[in-house]
């Protein structure tokens, strides 16, 4: 795709978006850029001054501070990027995985599809966040793993929806040209099938992301996420129930920015769903 | 009906297979050697659960007899001793499950309770002003976290209002008899609040596609002609074919509620599975983690397997075999 097309498209996008869909695209984009400020704030969110701790909100710490005497606002704003970032990469990961799977099952039915159905249905039968525990608490402590952990336990979602659309994808003439033609298996599923599957992917994939960056949230709040030093929104809540009878901005502030970026999210999938059942992009 | 429940059999089989097969390589990712359990952070194993887990694991065997020397003890229930107090791991989850089961049951009818009527209603009447009001506030509750939800109500309603208990099943002081059981009540209020509003939206959203799809279906539109009231037309009729996607998803509905238990049980010190699945995470508490987690999925295929059997009850198409 040249940037023309990718603009094109992009322009075409925002028309079908239905108007929450167009907000919940600007909020998405104030978070982008609230990110790449954030190292302006890193030095403030990390200076402790304990002469200053739990202090309410005020002109000076619009947020309150913490129990280190930390400014609220200065550590959400320097935990967004994290957050963000973990919560984007761990739905890849499960879309890059789902994808694999489901199109493989959906492409070579029979045998294959058996197989990996049965594996998908397995994992379903899991409670979420017993293996999510699991994993990111035997597994050594870092980013990675818990980008892992996430990815690794939501991709059966992401395998059943792939596997319906390449069912449906199949056997249209466009796949079916593209085999005649001679094309390796592996070519068609990447270069005819994935770019028409890729809408409603591109669906699953945006709440996707909502649901991974409440799960790094959930980890980091049960204490079993990042590592202690780098606090994401979920590692700042963490400290928030100690304090709860006296420090109530502590639990709200950052609770707050997790809302809003959480709803964002699933406010755009909402609008990229019903634009992409409209027919009108992509 | 014996062909479509016996196909499911089949299918549940490999199934069941594959999670015993999971839950046994769980145990081997374990850091290091289940036994020795190394790594900073994990809590020493003292010979004698060293050699409980070897003997219960026999570990020093070859990984096939292993796995079906593992597979027989599981078949019979028992899953060792648990690292923490050296107790039975069967005995501590038959503690903790009627916890659970209390706290969950009543956010499940809650839920039901609430997103049925509102599913109907709302569905009855596309985009109307309920159906844009219900969507709105639905959307936001399922985007709402339910740790950070549990925090406010509780700096809400039991630190600010002073209205009902931080945390805990019951008073230390709570008399028997009916004042007992407000206070339990009081105690499971908040706990179920916050179960019962996230799934809130999925349930009533369900619904509501349904019913919209139905109301416009024939055989809506004919119980409409022969003089039903809209009411009735929406409730037997269009709410009854909603039934069948209903049925479906709540033989998934195993899984949502044991994640959401493990935080919710966590922030308001609930001693249920939940709470006991995390404490065993953190305690390296293996035979626990390991029971929990077979016993969870299996209990989910179980509900699926249900599930379909309500289904083919429910649809005559599915019991006469005339579709899969």
């Amino acid at each position: 795709m040249t940037p023309g097309v990718i603009a094109t498209r992009a322009g075409g996008l925002w028309r079908t978006l239905p108007g929450s869909g167009r907000a919940a695209l600007v909020v998405v984009a104030f978070l982008w850029l609230v990110s790449a400020i954030s190292p302006l704030a890193s030095r403030a969110a990390s200076e402790i001054r304990l002469e200053d701790r739990l202090q309410p909100p005020s002109a000076a710490h619009p947020f309150g501070t913490d129990d280190l005497g930390r400014d609220l606002l200065a550590r959400v704003v320097a935990a967004t990027p994290l957050s963000l970032a973990i919560g984007l990469t761990a739905a890849v990961v499960s879309l890059v995985v789902g994808f694999v799977v489901g199109s493989v099952a959906g492409y070579f039915g029979g045998a294959a599809d058996l197989v990996l159905s049965r594996l998908v249905e397995v994992v379903l039968c899991f409670p979420v966040l017993f293996l999510l525990l699991a994993l990111a608490a035997f597994l050594p402590p870092s980013p990675a793993t818990v980008i892992l952990a996430i990815g690794l336990t939501t991709w059966p979602g992401d395998a059943r929806f792939a596997r319906a659309e390449v069912l449906k994808a199949r056997d249209l003439d466009y796949t079916r040209a593209a085999r005649a033609a001679g094309a390796s298996t592996p070519r068609i599923l990447l270069r005819h099938l994935l770019p028409n599957v890729l809408a409603p992917l591109l669906v699953s994939a945006a709440f996707g992301v909502a649901w991974a960056i409440l799960a790094e949230a959930a980890l980091s709040f049960l204490g079993v996420g990042l590592p202690a030093p780098a606090g994401s929104w979920g590692g700042i809540l963490s400290a928030a129930p100690a304090y709860i009878e006296e420090a109530w901005w502590m639990a709200l502030f950052p609770g707050l920015a997790l809302f809003l970026t959480v709803s964002a999210y699933n406010l755009l999938a909402e609008g990229l769903r019903r634009a992409s059942t409209e027919k009108t992009f992509a | 009906m014996i062909r479509y429940l016996s196909r499911r059999v089949l299918l549940a089989a490999p199934t069941l297979l594959g999670i015993v097969i999971l839950v046994f390589l769980l145990l081997h990712l374990a850091p290091g050697s289940p036994v020795t359990a190394g790594g900073e952070s994990s809590r020493r194993v003292s010979q004698r659960a060293a050699e409980e887990m070897r003997r219960t694991y026999g570990l020093d065997r070859p990984l096939p007899e292993r796995f079906g020397k593992w597979l027989g003890r599981v078949a019979r229930l028992d899953f060792g001793e648990s690292f923490v107090d050296h107790r039975p791991v069967l005995e501590r989850v038959r503690e903790a499950f009627p916890y659970t089961l209390e706290l969950n049951g009543l956010a499940l009818l809650l839920t039901l309770g609430i997103a049925i009527p509102l599913g109907v209603a709302a569905g009855g009447r596309p985009e109307g002003p309920l159906d844009r009001a219900s969507g709105a506030m639905l959307f936001a509750l399922y985007s709402l976290p339910s740790f950070w939800a549990a925090l406010l109500l509780q700096a809400l309603f039991s630190i600010r209002l002073r209205w009902l208990p931080l945390y805990g099943v019951v008073s230390d002081s709570a008399p028997p008899g009916w004042s007992g059981l407000a206070d339990r009540l009081a105690h499971l209020a908040l706990p179920v609040a916050c179960l019962t509003y996230g799934s809130l939206a999925f349930y009533a959203r369900l619904v509501r596609a349904s019913v919209a799809e139905a109301r416009q279906a024939d055989f809506v539109l004919a119980a409409r002609a022969r003089g039903l009231s809209r009411r009735q037309a929406l409730w037997k009729h269009a709410f009854r074919n909603a039934l069948l996607p209903l049925i479906t998803v709540l033989g998934l509905v195993l899984p949502g509620l044991l994640s959401g238990s493990v935080i919710i049980e966590r922030i308001f010190a609930w001693p249920g599975l939940g709470r006991l699945y995390f404490d065993s995470i953190l305690s390296r508490d293996y035979p626990v983690v390991l029971a929990l987690s077979l016993l969870g999925a299996i209990a989910t295929l179980f509900f699926t397997f249900l599930a379909d059997v309500a289904y083919a009850l429910a649809d005559p198409r599915v019991r006469d075999g005339t579709i899969e």
